[in-house]
């Protein structure tokens, strides 16, 4: 219902008088369906923003932090609710705030500490963010490339973790069959700053963008291309604000979200894909589909699939139901991104899927897991590795 | 921790218990922007837990203000003395959909919605559709007698109680009523309970009829000219023997701010739109019907009328009249919504005089409502932090429920009293109810400790 960018910010004082207490954000926030205790509801997030601001409490106050910490940031208030209140822009301000008063809970704070310092979420050497090229039959085209059209950012995850390592390497094999012209970026890429944000540190963030803006232009690409949902989303629609610009193509640079290119290269170029049978169901990250107003794009992907059934969930598209592995809550309070991630796998299961698609990495395992740990036949992918699946002979 | 605190805990676990500030603000508040912090919140999962609480309360004399999701908007949930609140979100569950005789039994908490789509996929039907049905639970509505725009058709919650499991203020459990579809074994004990705001028992689990889902629907928005027309309308369809299942009215200042909030296309050039809906089990008949509605509201002033060309559209219309009474705090900070009702007759005169009570005050007064029941919300926007609006406020709430009285209408149609409509009671029921009523709850509470302070006005 409402936009994903809005023109009139509002402080969070403001959009907070302008929650009439409806209730109707909690019919869709995943945590407060979980947990059906007020406390974890968007609503009451913002009944404490006014309590506040009434001096019915402190910031300081026990819980008050955790509050507004034990969220998924999926963004579903914000989409619903009638009164137009921006919930995510409360939450930002106020974790904002939380964040300069040293409120920050331990976990968050220790990460931010470590981007700071390595320059991934991982805390390793950030040169090591090519290993997973390592294990491909020939190797990437664009590793080492010095100047491209495209710049692959493949952001941390992708590159630290190899449980996701399966996601750069079937984009790159997919590039490298359609003769994309794409550079690497390696060591002088840099966490994207999205964590930071998130948790009210934008201000530490800002050395970060800066930096990645000047590596992917010293490559000469006019394109970005993401997989992962946060660093696009981020890159997209905060790092303009940050650069002080309107739009990222006012640098030069157009920002795509992978299944963007992908949905473009495959209508329009000449890979030929063979047949997959199969009942598909695709999940909407938050981060791309709701937040980042890519919805239709992997969509347009999969019909490019022969044979290849699409079954929408119950919740799809605008109002896809996180997977559980939004807003760092994975690492704060697992068990309830346990189970959003378990609802959300039963809703692939309730329309039949044998395939749940999704378009992050974090997505992918996180439903993978509630796959396994409920024992559903459900197997999960990411939609390059079902693009690459069906590229092959 | 207090005394009763530790027993609360010692009797229902110490996770369902929730006393910190963070938690008792979280409680505090329901559909309305008026909050008071209780001192603790039990989450039970069964009637014996419900049971325990009340049990506790009565020993420590302390109030106990049972909610489902608080999304009322008469300030029926809210601790206004403080004590405990008793949530009954978690008793969630569908206990039983019995095809063969078209019940469902379902735990108090069990969002509405959530109960309708289940018993949808079986070709079965609850219509009771308050706007809030994705946010409200099922205790909530019978506990409020909610209806919504089907109830033109289809009656209203109560219409569709069977059976109740209550928890007394003694703790006692209790069951009325059952499956049976007849049953007049003493005296009609669920109604007792419908509409009771928590006051009288905590209403834990119900048995509800369902009837057949009706097939096919079609939706109609018609434009008018001036709200009058829209009433004359109302009136012409209802007594020719339609019997439309929503007519739906909405002013303009509610189509505005509908339309800035979901980008429909409403026409913003038209006094009133009404949304009507004809349903059924014959295709034919439902189209015939909703064509002989529109050519009835052509005659009597519209100046256009729009049948939804599918599906999709249909929903959009419905979840824009949902929508409406969260959306008007697109215009102003708060919002006070009236749920009065006048006969049906008397729907172009109430709006006119609510119209010229806004025009006095120099407050918008946004009229909209389920015209075909003459049941109206018209909702006061203002700034609770201007106090001279305030003050204006208080006024023009008095000023419009004595319409409704004036009318022969009454307070409300399908919010309840709560507090909000409580210095207004005994101006709509005269002494002698409230005397009764009182006496009523005398018996069934007699410590003053199930949701005080709400419904009935204290002697």
């Amino acid at each position: 219902m409402n936009e994903p960018t809005r023109e009139l910010q509002r402080s969070a004082e403001e959009e907070a008088l302008h929650c009439v207490r409806c209730g109707l954000c909690l019919s869709v926030c995943p945590g407060y369906r979980e947990s059906l205790r007020e406390t974890d509801s968007p609503r009451a997030r913002v009944a404490l923003v006014r309590a506040l601001r009434e001096g019915l409490l402190e910031a300081s106050t026990d819980g008050y932090s955790e509050a507004f910490f034990r969220c998924l940031l999926c963004g579903a208030c914000t989409f619903v609710c009638p009164s137009g209140v921006a919930v995510d822009r409360i939450l930002e301000l106020s974790r904002g705030e939380l964040a300069s008063q040293g409120l920050l809970p331990e976990a968050l704070s220790n990460l931010n500490d470590r981007i700071a310092q390595y320059r991934n979420i991982s805390a390793e050497k950030n040169e090591g963010r090519l290993i997973w090229a390592d294990n491909l039959p020939t190797l990437p085209t664009g590793l080492g490339k010095k100047r491209a059209e495209v710049a692959y950012f493949v952001g941390c995850v992708s590159s630290f973790f190899p449980r996701s390592y399966k996601v750069p390497q079937a984009l790159v094999q997919i590039f490298d069959r359609a003769d994309v012209d794409y550079a690497l970026l390696g060591g002088t890429e840099w966490c994207c700053g999205y964590p930071m944000f998130i948790d009210g540190e934008l201000d530490r963030a800002r050395e970060l963008i800066q930096h990645n803006v000047n590596a992917v232009q010293a490559t000469g690409v006019k394109k970005v291309v993401m997989t992962c949902p946060s660093c696009f989303h981020f890159w997209k629609h905060s790092y303009p604000a940050a650069l002080g610009v309107e739009k990222m193509e006012d640098l030069g640079l157009e920002i795509q979200h992978a299944t963007e290119f992908l949905a473009d290269l495959l209508e329009t170029g000449d890979l030929k894909l063979r047949k997959v049978r199969e009942n598909v169901t695709y999940h909407d990250p938050c981060d791309l589909g709701r937040k980042g107003g890519v919805i239709e794009a992997p969509r347009r992907v999969l019909a490019q699939i022969p044979g290849l059934r699409l079954i929408e969930m119950a919740e799809n598209r605008d109002s896809s139901h996180c997977c559980g592995g939004g807003g760092n809550l994975e690492s704060f309070v697992p068990e309830v991104s346990k189970s959003v991630a378990r609802n959300r796998i039963h809703q692939a299961a309730d329309v039949g899927a044998g395939t749940l698609v999704s378009a992050c990495q974090q997505c992918e395992r996180t439903l993978a897991n509630a796959a396994r740990a409920e024992r559903l036949r459900i197997r999960v992918k990411d939609i390059t590795e079902l693009v690459l699946e069906a590229l092959e002979e | 921790m207090t005394e009763w605190i530790q027993a609360l805990e010692e009797a229902i676990g110490a996770d369902k218990v929730l006393s910190s500030p963070i938690d008792l603000i979280a409680y505090s508040f329901d559909g309305t922007f008026e909050q008071h912090v209780p001192d603790a919140a039990v989450l039970p999962v069964t009637a014996e837990e419900v049971s325990a609480v009340v049990r506790i309360a009565s020993q420590y004399d302390i109030p106990i203000v049972p909610r489902g999701m608080a999304s009322g908007l008469a300030g029926g949930s809210i601790p206004t003395r403080g004590g405990i609140v008793l949530s009954l979100t978690r008793m969630n569950h569908i206990l039983e959909i019995d095809e063969e005789n078209m019940t469902a039994t379902v735990e108090a908490g069990v969002v509405t919605a959530n109960l309708q789509a289940e018993v949808e996929k079986l070709g079965l039907f609850y219509p009771p559709d308050p706007s809030s049905i994705k946010q409200s639970t099922i205790g909530g509505n019978v506990a409020c007698n909610a209806g919504g725009p089907r109830c033109l058709k289809y009656g209203v919650t109560s219409n569709y109680v069977l059976g109740l499991t209550v928890v007394l203020a003694d703790g006692r459990i209790v069951r009325t009523g059952g499956k049976a579809i007849k049953y007049v074994t003493g005296f009609n004990m669920n109604q007792f309970f419908v509409g009771s705001e928590g006051a009288l028992g905590i209403i834990t689990e119900v048995i509800l009829r369902l009837i057949c889902k009706p097939p096919y629907a079609r939706t109609a928005l018609v434009h008018f000219p001036t709200l009058h027309d829209a009433g004359e309308s109302v009136h012409a369809v209802l007594t020719r023997g339609l019997v439309p299942a929503a007519m739906e009215l909405l002013d303009e200042t509610a189509i505005e701010c509908i339309e800035e909030a979901m980008h429909l296309g409403l026409p913003l050039d038209v006094a009133a739109l009404m949304v009507i809906e004809s349903d059924g089990a014959d295709k034919e008949s439902v189209q015939r019907e909703i064509d002989a509605i529109a050519d009835i509201c052509l005659q009597t002033g519209a100046s256009r009328v729009d049948v939804a060309r599918d599906e999709e559209r249909r929903a959009e219309l419905w979840r824009a009249r949902r929508s409406i009474s969260p959306s008007l705090a697109r215009k102003a900070p708060n919002k006070l919504g009236e749920d009065i009702t006048v006969p049906r007759s008397a729907i172009p005169e109430a709006i006119h005089r609510i119209k010229a009570i806004s025009a006095h005050y120099g407050l918008p007064i946004v009229v909209f409502g389920h015209a075909g029941d003459g049941n109206l919300h018209p909702n006061i926007l203002f700034d609770r932090r201007d106090s001279v609006q305030w003050e204006k406020v208080e006024h023009i709430v008095g000023e419009i429920f004595q319409v409704a009285l004036d009318l022969g209408g009454t307070l409300s149609g399908e919010h309840g009293i709560g507090t909000f409509k409580l210095p207004y009671m005994r101006d709509a029921l005269g002494p002698a109810s409230i005397n009764i009523q009182w006496r009523v709850k005398q018996a069934m509470d007699p410590q003053n400790i199930l949701n005080p302070g709400k419904v009935l006005p204290e002697p």
